[in-house]
């Protein structure tokens, strides 16, 4: 057989395959009215806290699931079963979540009618930047003990994230850490991005977070049912 | 490390590309990678070596191009290649800019041994 080479010419994203089955999930889940949204922060910066202190706000009223990645155990699950349905997505070692993982623990969820889906993703401001895992809502957590200076030394996390909390307020009196200027650098990555200041242990500015959710749900999640949703 | 996640990802397609094309064999694979992909390019090339010999039985090359970061400006509509990762106008100055190359992992092109 006489063969010859060829190049062929691709020029595609690796992940196209990838994003595309996320975009037609998110259309879904805004067809459905479920908010999704996905959590991504250092490790300990305080997601499993924030969760808690909304599904305390909301009490019910408000209807929640949580999908919790986590590298091996049961921890965080553990500490929200108590408040709201919680599937536990076993990464098994990988430091980020991906869409068929979450899947996966959306199967494995009593309902699929939930007003509000969040997906708690593994502790870490590199890889989770570049996985759609079908969200509406990206929301980096940063903690006032982490510094200050963590939104222009992770451009691709904040850059990709429509919100901004920053976590653990309680904390501003004993560390070296300006608001102002993280919410500064950030928005100089990402103009568009939201931010709030939440003390997970007090509840303080829980109130302003969950009305930015409630008001995005309302106002701004038809628009991903009806058009092509990418991000 | 979510390089080797994203290297199978690519081989897959690029075994796909061989069957599509009744390839007997690859030789070469182009990817292109953007300061903002969020990609490192040695863990790139680390997990190619590892895992393309499992896939592939000719000797496979991964050749990696880094590419610099191109914005549009939602100001002014100016366009330009810059440094790194700066996301500033650099004609207006303005912050809202949209980028339009290097934050992505691309596939480019294969080349390939094809029947004639
Ligand atoms: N002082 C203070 N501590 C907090 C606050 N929120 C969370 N913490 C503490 O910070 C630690 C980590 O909180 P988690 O909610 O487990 O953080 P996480 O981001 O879910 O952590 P991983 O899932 O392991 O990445 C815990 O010891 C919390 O008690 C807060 O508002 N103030
Ligand atoms: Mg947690
Ligand atoms: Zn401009």
């Amino acid at each position: 057989m006489n063969t010859a080479t060829k190049v062929i010419t691709v020029d595609r994203d690796v992940l196209s395959d990838r994003k595309q089955r996320a975009a037609e999930l998110r259309r879904t889940f805004a067809q459905r009215g479920t908010l999704v949204v996905n959590l991504v922060s250092s490790p300990g910066a305080g997601k499993t806290s924030l969760l808690e202190a909304t599904a305390k706000h909301w009490n019910g009223a408000r209807s929640m699931a949580v999908l919790v990645g986590d590298l091996a155990t049961e921890r965080d699950a553990e500490r929200l079963r108590p408040f709201v349905p919680v599937q536990q997505l076993t990464t098994g070692g990988a430091c980020h979540l991906e869409l068929s993982l979450v899947e996966k623990g959306l199967a494995l969820l009593p309902d699929d009618d939930f007003e509000f889906l969040f997906i708690e993703n593994i502790g870490n401001l590199v890889c989770p930047a570049s996985h759609d895992l079908a969200e509406h809502l990206r929301v980096a957590v940063l903690s006032t003990t982490e510094g200050d200076d963590k939104p222009g030394k992770y451009p691709k996390m904040f850059r990709t994230s429509d919100a901004l909390v920053i976590s653990k307020t309680d904390l501003l009196p004993h560390v070296p850490f300006s608001v102002a200027a993280a919410v500064k650098d950030a928005r100089l990555i990402q103009p568009c991005l939201q931010a709030f200041e939440v003390c997970a242990l007090t509840g303080d500015g829980v109130d302003a977070w969950c009305g930015y959710l409630e008001a995005f749900r309302s106002e701004r999640l038809q628009t991903f049912a009806e058009t092509e949703a990418t991000q | 490390m979510h390089e080797k996640s994203l290297v199978q990802s690519l081989l897959t397609q690029v075994e796909q590309l061989r069957v599509q094309n009744d390839a007997t064999s690859v030789h070469r694979v182009t990817v292109e990678i953007g300061p903002l992909s969020g990609v490192e390019p040695d863990l790139v090339q680390s997990a190619f070596n590892e895992l393309a010999p499992e896939q592939f039985d000719a000797p496979l090359v991964l050749d990696i191009r880094l590419i610099r970061m191109q914005i549009r400006c939602r100001s002014c509509r100016h366009v330009a290649a810059v440094e790194g990762i700066t996301l500033k106008c650099p004609e207006c100055g303005s912050s809202k800019v949209q980028i339009i190359r290097g934050d992505e992992f691309r596939l480019i092109d294969v080349s390939m041994q094809v029947p004639v």
